[in-house]
């Protein structure tokens, strides 16, 4: 799966390429997967085989027009067409890596309870281009499930230091 | 045995022969034997016989004649010869002759002809019981020789039973030991799992109790954390610290 994510991210990225929008395509397909993620129904809506590819495309136009990119909204609507919609979370994440490779930087998905405040995000990124020895692109998704704090994750490494993962230590301290 | 039965018989007749006496021989009462004598008496001295000479001589005793008192005495003894009895025993000799003679002829006929069919009957007789002997004694031995056999054979049963029980005792003396040492091993066996029971009881009630005691603690404290999350200025907080101890530790 994890291969065809990534077969599916270089063929976005070299049609964002084409299009000379990699930076905003992959931005505008993280947000679209985040989204699709945080919607259940939404996500079993574009998933179900049963409903014409047709009718599910126009779901995708319906949502993403005039909010994102014609690229980005044809290409979700190309994945969401073939039946692949439960892989646009891994093919969004390759898309922003190989997004960052062009550009010579890493990305680091942070996960935060609330929205970051101005100016957090990039001192979060500096923090963590500091921390891994390049710069990086930070991703931000809000997941209250963490409570508080943050968990940024930089390739295969985790940095957690959400309130769910210290009451989870107290948790096991005892 | 006829050897034998011969002389007996000679010598009865011979001892009777000879024990047989004079009044005896006659055969005569008292009364007719002095009657004999007074009829018959003769004295020395004194004239004619018979019942005058007894006559006489009384006379004479009478008159104190010496010799008349020792003819007297003499005449008495006779007299007494008269009250002698009879042998009861002996018989006379014509008789005893007579009656030998009978009794040989007797005895030449039961000789002749008795003895052989009585020693025939005796002998046939002593064949019986000594076949009655050798019966009985071949019964008794055979007797014997059953009782020797069933003794034999009640000392081999009793043997048999002695060792029967006796292995039997054994057998139960194992099985009794099995047993025991068994039931032994099952209850050391169920006091350690008795003992593992209760510590593992033990360290799940600790568990739970810790369990309990943390999910209360948790509780309040994710309570009293999702008071102070609430309030923005807090997550802000929480971010800052973040990054400075992200940029703390790698710088």
């Amino acid at each position: 799966m994890a291969e065809r994510s990534t077969g599916y991210a270089d063929a976005v990225a070299a049609v964002a390429r084409a299009e000379g929008n990699l930076d905003v395509v992959s931005d505008e397909l993280f947000r679209v997967a985040r989204a699709l993620e945080g919607s259940d129904e939404l996500r079993m809506t574009l998933s179900d085989r049963q409903i014409p590819a047709a009718r599910r495309q126009q779901i995708v136009e319906d949502l993403l027009g005039g909010r994102a990119s014609e690229t980005t909204t044809a290409v979700v609507s190309m994945i969401v067409a073939a039946g692949r919609s439960s892989d646009l979370g891994g093919i969004a994440r390759e898309a922003v890596e190989i997004n960052a490779r062009d550009r010579g930087r890493s990305v680091a998905e942070v996960r935060t309870a609330v929205a970051l405040a101005d100016g957090q995000a990039e001192r979060m990124a500096a923090a963590l281009g500091a921390a891994t020895g390049h710069q990086v692109d930070i991703k931000v998704v809000v997941d209250p499930s963490i409570m508080g704090g943050v968990v940024a994750t930089i390739g295969d490494e985790v940095i957690d230091g959400s309130v769910r993962h210290r009451l989870s230590q107290l948790r096991d301290s005892f | 045995m006829s050897k034998r039965l011969w002389a007996a018989a000679a010598v009865v007749v011979a001892a009777v022969a000879l024990s047989a006496s004079a009044a005896g021989a006659a055969g005569e009462t008292v009364g007719s034997c002095i009657f004999d004598e007074l009829g018959e008496a003769q004295f020395e001295g004194i004239e004619g016989d018979g019942f005058t000479a007894v006559k006489e001589l009384k006379t004479q005793y009478k008159a104190g004649d010496k010799h008349a008192k020792e003819l007297k005495e003499d005449f008495e003894k006779d007299l007494e010869g008269c009250l002698e009895a009879p042998n009861p025993i002996i018989p006379e000799v014509t008789e005893i002759i007579w009656g030998g003679a009978a009794f040989v002829v007797l005895l030449a006929l039961m000789k002749w002809k008795l003895f052989p069919v009585v020693k025939n009957l005796m002998e046939q007789r002593t064949q019986r019981i000594q076949d009655s002997l050798d019966d009985a004694d071949r019964e008794r031995a055979e007797a014997a020789e059953v009782r020797a056999r069933y003794e034999a054979e009640l000392a081999d049963a009793k043997a048999e039973a002695a060792r029967l029980v006796d292995e039997a005792r054994d057998q139960a003396a194992s099985v009794r030991a099995d047993l025991q040492s068994r039931a032994e091993a099952d209850i050391a066996d169920m006091r350690e799992r008795a003992a593992a029971d209760v510590e593992a009881s033990k360290r799940q009630a600790i568990a739970d109790l810790q369990s309990e005691v943390s999910d209360i603690a948790l509780g309040a404290a994710e309570a009293v954390l999702g008071r102070s999350l609430e309030d923005p200025e807090m997550q802000r907080q929480l971010v800052d610290d973040y990054i400075a101890r992200v940029g703390a530790d790698q710088g």
